[in-house]
């Protein structure tokens, strides 16, 4: 594909400068990374990004949680995790400086949720600390410890004591802590 | 909810559930199995058919599929009941109105993450009621709720589209489709609605109905131009001017927050010292220098190293106390008598009222952020631990270096193994506190013997060096000059370290300790260096009124001590980080073939420039464009720091809570930092009489008193000061009328707090008591289900 760097419209800029919690110098770079990303792709040109390509960006490269990022802002009806431009800039906008909590709070949530259910169960956490510890083996906890942790975690945050963790329980436990808005941001 | 109606009477048979206190949120836990290993399948199946007594743990691998069906479409665990939860958070009025023709082709996938999702209807009549909400609100508002709400971008559009349609009084049957040439205002391009806003503005005439040209001044900005969107796009670009950002953003993502925090905090005292400095400069400094006064009889040799020193060329310069004067008697002809309220710029009333205006513009500020640290780091619960906020919150996404998030990852897991053993072991740990304390009364004693031996040496110091230098060429004098502020960097910057050093052999039980007991002692050395320094001028000022010595402007000998002490303060910085980090960190890395080995301080760098800060405050009495010297500083230890930073350092392994430390950095800023500053500037001004041959307060007994002589002022001018000076400063009452107003405040807003606990409180044991019934009704379903399924 040859480089049709296509500009942004300035009705559409605008428009998503009032929908997004981004500047306009942001969505301008959102806007030529996401045109260098597509001109990198493979296949024909689509308006979508698929999930490899969108992997490679340095920002979400390393971070154990990018293929759940993917999935979580994707509104593809393939379920495979290809961002369009508005995904990525709905990505971009939930990890921003002026975010709310609100709204970065219910992304972590539902980038949390690996089975997509609407709460945190068990088996959830049990993926979220093995992806926040690492992969190696010299990192991961062991059996027992990981069922001492999570049966504590659910003992901390678990109001209603049904053994999950839903949206609001977490809400709860994201607000008391001051450094949760500023640790949930990427910035290109 | 019917639900719950049902559950009041049910709910008593509970005998297990009675005392579900707030600390006791443990004991129905006790027995949680979660079965990851999936073991004995039979018992649980077992436990399930009786009546459900027992109901702690939920075990959702025996559900059947009808009891997850009903489980999955949980109003709590749909997205869709979150979004609009959160979309009446935030809007405070809705009005309905009915909404005639809404899409009926709305079972899109495009949000179907979530499984719950299963009739159109349901999605139909939650989009009508969002639209109903946002039709309510005016268009700022409008877009302020859309943009909170946690939604794709494309779906806000649909919906976008669909309000301003609405608004425009249209139908909108299909999606935004932008056609020109119709006649409804949704459906022009924004380019054509730009010509025709860029156009001329016209006016209907209601008599004759026809359209004329508007002649006169055109309002602006043009009605209905709100909905073009430029000002909202500019309350979002605000945030991304700031001072350093990529250097910034460049440190989060290899070092993470808490090194961030050292720099953001330089920041911000770069931003106080410039706004001292605008208004020293502007309204003391240029005032001063626009009206020369006489040269004075001081004979000022050229001395050497006068930058450093402060001596020769800029003593009797703007930068110093000594330099201002009421100059009026150049235009007295007939005496020598200065006047102290002139026509023409009052400079002794300047300064008092510039240094005034910049020490409470620097309060107000400190006061404003520690508020807003505070307020971002107020819990409302204290809970028993931290583990599930540690889960939770501790990843940092703007790490994007492997090797960084490697080290993350590597922390996380040591800190969550670490609390996860501790609470296993908590209780034997106790026992080990009483059979250390003897190490820690050692190593206190040995801080405080080394800061009392600091005091004494900096105390004798000034006449030991005067003893030698007193018969030295001038080079040698400003190298005597600057042996004092050389020790007192030394003092302060490398013990400090010592002491972290002897703090190694104590046993903590939280490292959080180990930080808070290595400020405490750096903030006692530097206290107490500070107070002898100021013992020392104290005396000499003493000395001098008895007529023991004899010296022209004690002010501004102490204003170029103080402005030795922060170019010194520099220097030594400067050359510690050439000298320890760099060809230290050089020599580590090539001897022991580790990556780069060293570890940020945060604390001991963030109290050097609190110490810092103090020097500065405290000198700009006797030298107002101090700060001018601090604002060069800050930027040579910015760039200075940051590329040592960059080459010699790693990321830390240990914790630090960066917001919690941040706050209490600030508290530190203002408490001793700020306030002492302050404190001995006010007892300066108020008890301490100036030098009777320069300045500008010269003859008076304190600087205080300019009011007083102003009080027989017949100017008008003047009259509001000799009224200020009369019945508010000189009048008792009116402090303590205010000091009591702002007590009763404090009461108020603490009674306030104290009732919202109790809500609290009383709302947490209501949401306990509903989860039990909410348990009590799944084993039941899943208990009917299995009972009336086909076997």
């Amino acid at each position: 594909m040859g480089g049709t760097s296509s500009k942004l419209p300035k009705d559409l800029l605008s428009e998503y400068q009032e929908l997004t919690f981004l500047t306009k110098q942001e969505i301008l770079m959102a806007h030529k990374i996401f045109s260098e990303l597509q001109d990198r792709e493979n296949g024909p040109y689509s308006s979508r990004v698929s999930m490899e390509k969108v992997l490679t960006l340095p920002e979400l490269k390393s971070n154990p949680f990018r293929k759940r990022i993917c999935h979580v802002f994707s509104t593809s009806d393939m379920k495979d995790g290809s961002l369009s431009f508005e995904d990525f800039l709905d990505l971009l906008s939930a990890f921003s400086d002026s975010a709310t909590l609100e709204i970065k709070s219910h992304y972590a949530f539902r980038i949390f949720d690996f089975d997509d259910d609407g709460t945190l169960d068990a088996r959830d956490l049990e993926k979220l600390v093995n992806s926040l510890t690492g992969e190696t083996d010299d990192t991961r906890l062991t059996a027992e410890e990981m069922r001492q942790l999570i049966s504590n975690i659910l003992e901390e945050s678990d109001i209603d004591k049904d053994g999950t963790v839903n949206l609001s329980e977490f809400q709860h436990v994201i607000s008391r802590s001051p450094d949760f808005v500023s640790s949930f941001k990427i910035v290109l | 909810m019917a639900a719950s109606q049902v559950m009041e009477t049910i709910s008593s048979e509970d005998e297990d559930q009675e005392m579900i206190e707030l600390e006791a949120i443990r004991s129905p836990y006790g027995a949680a199995k979660f079965d990851l290993t999936h073991a004995n399948p039979e018992d649980l199946e077992a436990q399930h058919y009786h009546e459900p007594k027992h109901t702690n743990a939920l075990h959702r691998n025996n559900w059947s599929s009808s009891t997850q069906r009903v489980l999955s479409s949980m109003p709590s665990r749909s997205i869709r009941f979150n979004q609009l939860t959160a979309l009446s958070r935030s809007t405070v009025t809705c009005r309905r109105r009915p909404l005639s023709d809404v899409s009926t082709t709305n079972c899109t996938t495009e949000h179907d993450v979530f499984r719950e999702q299963d009739d159109c209807e349901n999605d139909v009549a939650q989009k009508e009621e969002v639209l109903n909400k946002l039709q309510g609100l005016s268009a700022g508002e409008c877009m302020r709720v859309l943009r909170e709400m946690p939604i794709s971008v494309s779906e806000k559009r649909q919906i976008r589209a669909w309000v301003f349609c609405w608004a425009a009084g249209q139908p909108c049957v299909h999606r935004y489709k932008g056609a020109s040439g119709s006649s409804a205002v949704c459906a022009f391009t924004m380019d054509q609605v730009e010509e025709a806003f860029n156009g001329r503005y016209r006016e209907v005439n209601r008599e004759t109905q026809q359209w004329y040209t508007y002649n006169h001044l055109v309002p602006e900005p043009r009605p209905g131009a709100v909905l073009c969107g430029w000002c909202y796009g500019r309350v979002s670009q605000q945030k991304s001017i700031q001072l350093w950002q990529g250097a910034l953003r460049n440190i989060s993502a290899h070092f993470g927050t808490g090194v961030l925090s050292y720099f953001i905090f330089l920041r911000r005292l770069l931003i106080y010292n410039i706004l001292f400095f605008l208004i020293n400069g502007l309204f003391l400094v240029l005032p001063q220098i626009s009206n020369p006064p006489l040269p004075k009889n001081i004979h000022t040799t050229t001395a050497d190293l006068w930058m450093l020193t402060g001596m020769g060329v800029l003593t009797d310069s703007v930068m110093f106390y000594g330099h201002y004067d009421n100059n009026i008697s150049i235009y007295n002809n007939f005496k020598n008598v200065t006047k102290w309220c002139p026509e023409n710029y009052n400079i002794p009333l300047a300064y008092i009222f510039t240094i005034g205006a910049g020490m409470f513009i620097t309060c107000v500020m400190l006061v404003y952020s520690m508020s807003k640290s505070i307020g971002r780091g107020f819990r409302v619960f204290k809970t028993t631990g931290n583990l599930a906020l540690k889960v939770f919150c501790s990843w940092d996404f703007k790490v994007s270096k492997k090797w960084s998030v490697k080290l993350q990852s590597v922390n996380i897991c040591t800190q969550l193994k670490e609390m996860v053993s501790e609470l296993s072991c908590r209780k034997q740990k106790r026992n080990l506190c009483s059979t250390l304390g003897w190490i820690h009364f050692l190593v206190w004693f040995i801080c405080i013997f080394c800061i009392a031996a600091c005091m004494l040496a900096v105390y004798h110091l000034p006449s030991y060096t005067d003893q030698i230098c007193s018969k030295a060429n001038s080079f040698q004098k400003a190298v005597c000059l600057l042996k004092l502020p050389l020790v007192m960097s030394c003092i302060s910057q490398l013990l400090p370290g010592f002491f972290d050093m002897l703090s190694t052999v104590e046993h903590y039980d939280s490292p959080s300790t180990r930080i808070y007991v290595s400020i405490v002692r750096n903030l006692l050395l530097k206290g107490c260096i500070f107070g002898i320094l100021c013992y020392c001028w104290f005396e000499q000022h003493s000395c001098r009124t008895k007529g023991l010595i004899t010296w022209q402007c004690w002010e501004t000998l102490v204003g170029q001590e103080l402005y030795r002490l922060v170019l010194m303060d520099l220097l030594f910085a400067i050359v510690y980080i050439i000298i320890a980090e760099f060809l230290w960190g050089l020599c580590i890395r090539n001897i022991t073939f580790r990556r780069k080995k060293l570890e940020f301080d945060i604390a001991r760098d963030v109290l050097e420039l609190i110490y810092g800060q103090t020097l500065v405050w405290f000198g700009v009495l006797f030298s107002p464009l101090l700060p001018a010297v601090q604002i060069g500083k800050l930027f040579l230890l910015f760039y200075f720091k940051k590329t040592s930073l960059m080459t010699n350092f790693q990321p830390s392994k240990k914790t630090w809570r960066s917001t919690q430390m941040s706050t209490f950095f600030i508290k530190l800023l203002f408490f001793p930092s700020f306030t002492g500053a302050l404190a001995c500037v006010i007892y300066v001004m108020w008890r301490v009489g100036p030098s009777s041959d320069c300045g500008p307060f010269s003859n008076l007994h304190s600087m205080l008193l300019l009011g007083k002589e102003c009080q027989g002022s017949s100017k008008p001018s003047m009259l509001w000061l000799s009224w200020t000076y009369k019945y508010l400063v000189n009048n008792p009452i009116f402090l303590f009328i205010t000091a009591a107003l702002f007590f009763t405040i404090i009461y108020i807003y603490m009674q306030v707090l104290d009732g919202q606990k109790m809500i609290i409180v009383r709302l947490q044991k209501q949401i306990e008591n509903e989860g039990e019934d909410k348990k009590f009704l799944i084993a039941k379903i899943q208990a009917l289900n299995e009972a009336s399924a086909p076997q």
